[in-house]
């Protein structure tokens, strides 16, 4: 699949670059996609991508850490980084006569120095933020889950790594790790606002076209997993109980996600199935329902935060409007009002180059090719109440599922 | 910026405070509804209820149930939001340019004839006593509670989830007694943003909210800081200990608050800021470091923050206030130049989004009762001199301090 309205060019040494031109904007958002995440690690290594992504900010050849964080707030940049399971990505948004300025700050990002002298530095802060993390539920229940259902694969490992594995980690491994992944062929340089492709291709051309090219990064291996039984962590320090019912769904570039993603909405978005019937019942604050995806496999979570002592309520509550979606299904106009408020959000992301960047950061990753807003509401309105009740025959949330509770209590359901 | 912006501001013939900015060209267009009556406002023995009744507004009209206005709304595709705040409770709206008059109806109904069906009214409290449960389990929000009564004094720190005691006895007819004083058109700010023909929607907005809270209280209440300095802690098992420090500054109306916006950006705007070089990067104390503002109407509060294992809380709380002093001592006139190119570049690419431009907007009406221009908020932004942050800091010295923690141990022999 290609896509006419956007620009795009591969330089010689496999860097590819994708433009979407938005004529109307006075400001420009830019970054470099890095194809390499969690996933993409050995265990010894856990954390090792998270790392680097903060080290590109510690200097490199032309630039020490200071000189870096000032250019981008000279620029009055608003940029960041972050790390997932299957990609690292880089980006800044500026007034559109600094696009060179900042491509040329990114990119030199890119040949990072990984300086020896701001490692150990940095391991404290890396530190800091997994002993932040740990204090979150959300995030305990995020990294329960994976350890759990995807054992022994890649994918269990936490995206920061352990405490252990950061300690342990030398900076020659780092930099290993950083060689073999951040060469051309493995990223993207995606822009999107008030520039002209042609002017993106020749400052890409200029920083970045001398980049060796190095091998493709490993393959990827599909994990294999077991949506049955109960996993329960007991965690004290926190006062709510949280509860995940996960079941097998489509993954990131399946053709069905579209349909998954309507179904979730109507059962466990606003205005929903579990927004009247359980929030608004009074049994937990909060429940929603959601797809959590990756490049070669998906799971549909139902899940929710409540009082320890409505556990079990809430759980049966869940499985409750799941009977009812199968009983009543959906209608035409459920569909349309998920529609009419996706028109309403692309139309925000329309207006901001920043959005469309993130947008396409995901869509270059997992498609192959980015969306314009257009085709994404175009997909969204293929959907109907038969392409749903096809989906809940197919992708059951009746049957087989595994249930993750982290919380002050063991709590499984009965 | 285009220069194609136009700005509006005048009162309508109900009553109501309207503010609007013609943004041609865009694709949608952004409303609030300000009420200007917030968590100062609530009678002291039914804290949480400013919070309970803008959530059980949303459950039905004299004409639609629960549902059927979250399907209208939905039919539309709108998307709305609010929350309260100190002084004034918001309604935000963004919708497509052809359904505006729409939703515009339906936000009127929603606010002018509510049902509170009783059903929703007894959930709005059990879900409110159940969110103060997971308040435990967010301890930022937590720490910004805990200082908030002693920042602001306790009539403006309150905070919107109100307490135990107070939100277990508050029924129908209290959230019906408050929604009657306080929703009344005299105390109402709307303000508008996008491609929107400005005085249609002015006119229809006045028709809509022409009789809404005939009976209620017209004036606006006006409540001052009561600023308590000390060192307070709360202890609790987590793994980092979270600190947060405030002392006053001014208000928007101040002259000296384009002065005070640009210190902030020196000390906590950006990763080349001082508190993330310093507590951060050079130290590796923290992975959050962070400094802001915050206003009640007529009134303003410094706060930095950051959140560490307990072992480093003294030397991170110290090398906070060390960043804090030294401003008065070395700010350089590059460093202020970075603040403003930065500040500015922001205005322009976070301009492009109508709902951002919309909360200037809301904000400049609330705060000085009439919306300040792009051009002039540039050319403020560009007259700060590094004398004027000299004499801000001599102004208003830290002298008086407070600080909160919220983690395994309190900081050690700490003067506020």
């Amino acid at each position: 699949m290609s896509n006419a309205a956007f620009f795009q060019h591969t330089l010689d040494n496999g860097l590819r670059i994708v433009v979407e031109e938005m004529p109307h904007s006075q400001s420009v958002a830019a970054g470099f996609l890095v194809r390499t995440g969690a996933r993409d690690e050995v265990e010894d290594l856990a954390g090792v991508s998270h790392f680097v992504e903060h080290m590109c900010f510690k200097g490199t050849p032309k630039r020490d850490w200071q000189a870096i964080t000032r250019e981008f707030d000279e620029m009055g940049s608003t940029y960041n980084a972050y790390t997932s399971k299957e990609r690292t990505v880089y980006f800044g948004w500026v007034r559109h006569e600094d696009l060179e300025r900042q491509v040329d700050l990114i990119a030199d990002m890119m040949r990072s120095a990984m300086p020896t002298e701001e490692f150990d530095m940095e391991k404290n802060v890396i530190l800091e933020e997994i002993a932040m993390s740990d204090d979150s539920l959300e995030r305990e229940v995020f990294d329960q889950l994976h350890q759990q259902l995807f054992a022994g694969h890649p994918l269990a490992w936490p995206i920061l790594g352990t405490t252990d594995s950061i300690k342990r980690l030398t900076r020659d491994q780092l930099h290993g790790y950083f060689q073999e992944r951040y060469h051309p062929a493995n990223m993207v340089l995606v822009v999107a606002g008030g520039v002209k492709g042609s002017d993106v291709m020749r400052v890409a051309e200029k920083l970045c076209g001398d980049w060796p090219a190095f091998a493709p990064r490993p393959e990827r291996q599909k994990p294999k997993i077991d949506f049955n039984g109960t996993h329960t962590k007991k965690l004290e320090r926190f006062s709510r109980q949280a509860l995940g019912l996960i079941f097998d769904a489509p993954g990131a570039a399946h053709d069905q996600r579209e349909t998954a993603d309507v179904m979730a909405t109507l059962l466990g978005g606003p205005n929903s199935l579990f927004y009247w019937n359980i929030i608004q019942a009074g049994v937990a604050p909060y429940v929603a329902a959601g797809r959590l995806d990756y490049c070669d496999m998906g799971m549909m979570l139902a899940f929710g935060f409540c009082e320890p002592d409505n556990a079990q309520k809430m759980h049966d509550a869940m499985r409750a409007e799941i009977d009812n979606l199968y009983r009543d299904g959906i209608k035409d106009e459920d569909v349309l009002r998920v529609c009419n408020k996706a028109r309403t959000s692309l139309a925000g992301e329309a207006e901001s180059p920043y959005h469309r960047l993130m947008q396409m950061f995901g869509d270059i990753d997992v498609l192959g090719q980015p969306r314009t807003v257009e085709q994404r509401l175009s997909a969204l309105e293929a959907v109907t109440p038969d392409t749903v009740r096809e989906y809940l025959d197919q992708w059951p949330l009746n049957k087989n599922m595994a249930v993750i509770s982290v919380g002050p209590t063991e709590f499984a359901p009965a | 910026m285009p220069i194609n912006d136009t700005y509006s501001s005048h009162r309508l013939a109900c009553g109501a405070h309207f503010a609007a900015l013609q943004l041609p060209g865009r694709h949608t267009v952004s409303f609030q509804i300000r009420v200007m009556a917030g968590l100062a406002d609530e009678p002291a023995d039914k804290l949480g209820i400013a919070g309970i009744v803008e959530q059980t507004l949303r459950k039905g009209t004299q004409n639609k149930s629960a549902r059927e206005l979250a399907d209208a709304f939905d039919t539309i595709g709108v998307q709305t939001g609010g929350g309260v705040g100190r002084q004034s409770t918001v309604y935000r709206c963004t919708c497509l340019p052809e359904y505006l008059d729409e939703a515009l109806a339906l936000h009127a109904e929603m606010l002018g004839q509510p049902s509170f069906p009783d059903v929703f009214c007894k959930v709005g409290v059990e879900l409110t006593l159940q969110e103060l449960t997971a308040l435990e389990d967010d301890p930022q929000e937590l720490t910004s509670k805990l200082i908030a009564p002693h920042a602001f004094g306790a009539q403006l720190g309150r905070h919107e989830l109100g307490e135990r005691q107070t939100v277990s006895s508050i029924t129908r007819d209290d959230l019906l007694a408050y929604w009657q004083q306080h929703y009344h058109r005299q105390k109402l700010q709307i303000t508008v943003a996008g491609d929107v023909d400005v005085k249609q929607f002015a006119s229809l907005a006045d028709q809509h909210f022409a009789q809404l809270g005939v009976d209620g209280e017209r004036s606006v209440a006006d409540f001052d800081v009561a600023f308590n300095p000390g060192v307070r802690h709360r202890e609790k098992d987590q793994e980092q200990e979270h600190i947060v420090i405030c002392w006053p500054g001014v208000a928007p109306s101040d002259p000296a608050y384009t002065t005070e916006k640009l210190l902030l950006t020196i000390l906590g705007g950006g990763m080349s800021s001082r508190l993330f070089t310093e507590v951060r990067e050079k130290q590796g104390l923290v992975y959050w470091v962070g400094a802001w503002s915050e206003h009640p109407r007529g009134a303003g509060m410094m706060f930095v923050g950051a959140s560490t294992t307990p072992a480093r809380c003294d030397q991170t709380a110290r090398t906070l206030l060390r960043e804090v002093d030294r401003l008065a001592e070395d700010i350089a006139e590059d460093e202020l130049q970075r603040a403003k190119v930065s500040v500015l570049a922001k205005m322009q690419t976070h301009g492009e989004i109508t709902r951002g431009r919309l909360n200037e907007l809301s904000g400049d009406l609330f705060h000085l009762g009439h919306p300040i221009e792009v051009e002039e908020k540039q050319r403020r932004i560009n007259a700060v001199t590094v004398e004027d942050i000299r004499q801000y800091l001599a102004a208003h010295p830290r002298d008086r301090l407070c600080v909160q923690t919220l983690g395994p141990r309190a900081l050690e022999e700490f003067q506020a």
